[in-house]
């Protein structure tokens, strides 16, 4: 620590507080921080009780002008927890609900989609797309998304998939193997629209979104087969969907 | 007393009248208290024991008073002519009065004080003042008048001070608890009435007088010298409004009692009154070192009742397993060298008998989840494991493998082992949490699901090739927190890890992904701990909010709210049957709560300092927990009593941990050592009689010496997790401090 004669006022003060409130071990450097943040604060204080006094139309600021400026302040910045009677109160509430019942064999338990942190949270830019004249419309569409790397297209493994005309689903969420696609439905009842029977195997560009948290392929390892079974009969593309989304 | 009896009605009705007004009149009370007291006796009030007549007078003048200054003019003017009381005999009061009235006013807002005079031991502390008999009305109306003259509190507690040590031996050591809450609520009357220099003469005068474990607290109070400063301050004001519990003798308190009805010391005894609970005891006074064990808590120690609730400590029944596949059988048969006839396998661990255990819940007390196929597989490699499992004691120390955090430059906060100490997870101050696989085998998230397409489904080893091979590694960053992470917890089936982070969410993180799923948010303030219940789908989490929340991994609120601490929740532990929940607070004391009504069963008091480490025994049946004071106390639940306080660490212990049979305590504290304990030991040595038994007044034997089996010193690191394997192997983790 510096000598007492080298330190400036200030930080001597700052150190005689740290004293008085009892803390003897401290990193220098924390004398810096607490003088940092005591000039921060007094200024703010002052500044805003400068704005109050000239409000008031009074020509100097007085103790009123600062009592409201840091009233007004802890509002903002220092909130403390809330006070033990009103805890009680709502601990009160919440506690008489019965605990709820455990559904069995719901795979991995989480919250409803909307609470969860698993919806993807980037949009893909559907390039060009090339209709072919033959049996069904198979597009291959090639894709440039950012940082993701596309790979060249798998090869359409047996019959050539069918376009299905796709809801606009709401949910955004549990991505499935889309690739193009901006919203994803995410329960299967809802894209098959079309009756031609799916085949489970339509290939195409894949995206592997970084931050992907697929509901689908989580956590209880025996629902992986039963998820990616679900995964290939929505892999339907949507042209008119991702017209619509392009224009958006 | 004619008085007063000729207008019940409408003394009651003013009463009733009273707590509308309140609550309208200053907006922050709140609506399930009645009055708003500040301070206790006024010089008007009459002494205890003194004339009826006069002691009625004051109070219908208090009244009075009261009206007029909530301006309900009618009133005063029936309560006068009710009364017969004239225009001059309020003159006295009136200057009193107005002094002390502003002092009150909008400061009581939250100090909303329901007063309690209850001092019998079985006094109900609840009750609203129109139910109140005649001693109360006097205190609570009298407060909105002027209190004890400044500077006669010190001639009070000096008074207090003297009487305190003359009186015998036996007794002396009984009332001296009374010194710290007095001098407390004293300092705060004081700053509250804005009566500054005298609060600062009043507080250096007897601060010195306290006991050295209220130094810390002593430390925050003389740095509040206004009546501001009290307002931000959510633990001061819970301290204030709380009811510090002090358990006295019968005898002892007789002789206090006399003492200040003889000295008409009004003062100290509407504080008593008001503030403090003294729960009365039948029995010898209690010795200096018997109290000091069990004091230190910010609200005083606990009162007998509330430790009386039943705690059913016992384990849940091992469920017996079916073993569906034949491999598993064949091993099976190996061990337990039964006939495959068979067709289920009990648990070699469980019990045998069919019989419940009287002192273990219902299977079905709580919801819990079921067992998956992948849990009973987990079941059976745990049996095997523990068939290897070396059984430990005095004569067998367990080895330690210390896991040093080389280059924790980031600030290691947090660590956590899973159960069969496969994978290590470790929170950090820059918000990361980072995981590790312990064993050769590397981590490994889930493909993409565009891969998962390619694979083939039906294939045997189908497990394997839903993994990623590319992307394996030895550990995995997982980012999401905007705060140092403060918890961790793995859950027991290894697919799930929780992080609780100063940010104020607790994150669900998925381990076969290593992606973040869920963000819960409730706490809006630093939460300190998280923990899964040992079944898994339950976690609780302890914050700044100064509560524990207990969640379920699929609702995105609480469950449960366990509020009643005064300060932070610093730790919380479930206990073996997910049935209670243990919490260790900032308030130095450990709170046991029942997850089915999160009431409160058992209030532990005794640490003098924030707890901060909680492990329960693996029989369910007892609790350590380790402190800032270097001090680790052993409980015995069932009771609700301590039974062994283990000295000898000299820093903050944050690890604490039972061997896998429990013969054997481990504790790791800042002071960079680990010591092993022989709890086995600690807990025969419990002898309760009856005496013990109702008034949880234990002599504790101070053995701490003989109960040290080991004390291991690492190379500067201070130890912040401690595990046990499956085969009873104590692993331990720390970030290595170069200074």
């Amino acid at each position: 620590m510096a000598s007492p004669k080298t330190v400036p006022k200030d930080a001597q003060v700052m150190m005689q507080i740290l004293k008085d409130m009892g803390i003897t071990e401290y990193d220098p450097r924390v004398i810096n921080q607490m003088l940092e943040f005591t000039y921060r604060y007094v200024t703010t204080i002052i500044e805003d009780a400068k704005i109050y006094s000239t409000h008031a139309k009074k020509s100097n600021v007085d103790a009123d002008d600062i009592r409201l400026a840091i009233q007004c302040r802890v509002d903002q910045s220092f909130t403390s927890p809330p006070p033990r009677d009103f805890l009680l109160d709502i601990a009160r509430q919440k506690n008489q609900t019965p605990l709820p019942l455990i559904k069995p064999y719901t795979g991995p338990r989480l919250p409803p989609d909307r609470y969860c942190l698993t919806a993807p949270n980037y949009r893909l830019k559907f390039l060009q797309k090339k209709v072919s004249s033959s049996v069904g419309r198979i597009t291959v569409p090639r894709l440039s998304v950012g940082a993701v790397s596309s790979r060249p297209s798998t090869p359409t493994l047996g019959t050539p998939s069918v376009q299905t005309v796709g809801t606009k689903v709401g949910t955004p969420v549990s991505l499935t193997g889309q690739r193009f696609t901006v919203q994803i439905p995410s329960s299967q009842a809802a894209s098959v629209k079309s009756a031609t029977p799916t085949t489970p195997t339509v290939q195409n560009v894949l995206i592997n979104p970084s931050l992907m948290g697929s509901k689908n392929i989580l956590i209880t390892t025996n629902m992986v087969s039963q998820n990616s079974s679900s995964d290939s009969t929505s892999l339907k593309r949507k042209h008119e969907d991702e017209d619509d989304y392009d224009a958006l | 007393m004619a008085a007063v009896q000729d207008g019940p009605m409408e003394l009651d009705a003013e009463k009733e009248a009273k707590p509308e007004i309140l609550s309208d009149g200053t907006s922050n009370l709140s609506g399930n208290t009645a009055s708003g007291t500040l301070s206790s006796s006024p010089l008007t009030a009459a002494p205890a024991g003194g004339a009826p007549k006069m002691e009625d007078q004051q109070t219908l003048i208090a009244v009075l008073q009261f009206l007029k200054r909530n301006k309900l003019s009618e009133s005063v003017e029936i309560l006068r002519r009710e009364a017969g009381l004239g225009e001059h005999q309020e003159g006295s009061q009136a200057t009193d009065g107005s002094g002390g009235g502003k002092g009150d006013g909008d400061g009581g807002d939250a100090n909303s004080l329901l007063s309690r005079v209850s001092i019998t031991s079985a006094a109900a502390p609840q009750s609203m003042p129109v139910k109140k008999d005649q001693p109360d009305v006097s205190v609570v109306l009298s407060a909105y008048s002027q209190q004890g003259d400044p500077p006669l509190y010190q001639v009070y507690y000096s008074g207090l001070k003297n009487f305190i040590e003359s009186v015998l031996d036996c007794h002396r050591a009984e009332l001296s608890q009374l010194f710290y809450p007095l001098f407390v609520h004293m300092y705060l009357e004081l700053v509250y009435n804005n009566h500054e220099t005298e609060a600062k003469a009043f507080f250096d005068k007897f601060s010195g007088d306290q006991e050295c474990y209220y130094q810390d607290d002593l430390h925050i109070l003389c740095g509040l010298t206004k009546k501001e400063h009290l307002k931000g301050n959510e633990v001061l004001l819970d301290f204030r409004t709380s009811r510090f519990v002090l358990h006295i003798s019968r005898d002892s308190y007789q002789l206090l009692k006399r003492h200040l009805q003889e000295r008409h010391n009004n003062q100290i005894w509407n504080i008593i009154q008001e503030h403090l609970y003294i729960d009365i005891f039948d029995g010898m006074p209690r010795s200096k070192s018997q109290i000091d064990s069990m004091s230190g808590s910010l609200a005083g120690e606990a009162k007998r009742e509330v430790n009386k609730a039943k705690v059913f400590y016992g384990l849940l029944k091992e469920p017996e397993i079916e073993v569906p596949l034949d491999d598993e059988d064949d091993e099976a048969e190996n061990e337990e060298g039964k006939p495959k006839k068979k067709k289920t396998k009990k648990d070699s661990l469980g019990s045998k008998s069919k019989k419940q255990d009287p002192n273990a819940p219902q299977q079905n007390r709580i919801p819990l989840p079921e067992l998956k196929d992948s849990d009973k597989l987990d079941k059976i490699m745990y049996m095997k494991e523990s068939t290897k499992r070396i059984r430990l004691g005095p004569e067998n120390l367990p080895s330690i493998c210390f896991y040093t955090f080389l280059n924790a430059f980031q600030g290691l906060t947090a660590v956590d082992f899973t159960d069969d100490s496969s994978l290590l997870a470790g929170g950090f101050a820059d918000s990361t949490v980072r995981v590790w696989s312990v064993t050769p085998k590397k981590l490994r998230k889930v493909k993409s699901a565009g891969e998962l397409n390619v694979i083939e489904k039906e294939s045997d080893d189908v497990l394997e090739r839903i993994m990623d091979e590319k992307t394996a590694s030895e550990s995995k960053i997982l980012h999401g927190h905007s705060g140092p992470v403060y918890g961790v917890s793995f859950s027991p089936d290894r697919n799930y890890l929780l992080s609780s982070s100063e940010d104020g969410t607790v994150r669900l993180w998925s381990l076969q992904t290593f992606t973040c799923l869920v963000g819960y948010k409730g706490h809006n303030y630093p939460v300190w701990d998280t923990h899964f219940s040992p079944f898994g789908y339950y976690f609780v989490s302890g914050g700044h909010d100064r509560v524990a929340r207990l969640w379920a991994t699929d609702h995105y609120q609480p469950l449960r709210i366990f509020a009643g601490h005064l300060a932070d929740v610093t730790c919380t532990r479930f206990h073996p049957n997910s049935n209670y929940v243990a919490t260790g607070s900032t308030d130095r004391t450990v709170r046991l709560w029942d997850v089915l009504n999160a009431n409160c069963v058992r209030i532990l008091t005794g640490h003098k300092g924030p707890i901060h480490s909680l492990a329960f025994s693996p029989n369910g049946k007892f609790l350590a927990s380790g402190s800032t004071d270097g001090r680790v106390l052993l409980w015995d639940i069932g009771h609700g009593l301590m039974i062994g306080e283990l000295k000898g660490h000299t820093d903050t212990i944050y690890a604490l941990k039972f061997s896998r049979d429990g013969e054997i305590l481990a504790s790791g504290s800042m002071d960079n050592t680990v010591r092993l304990w022989d709890s086995m030991k600690a807990f025969d040595e419990v002898e309760t009689d009856d005496f013990t038994a109702t008034t949880g007044h234990i002599h504790l034997p101070d053995n701490s010496q003989e109960l040290l089996l080991g004390m291991y010193h690492s190379k500067s690191t201070p130890v912040t997790h401690l595990h046990f394997t499956r085969r009873n192997l104590l692993l331990a983790a720390g970030a290595y401090n170069s200074q």
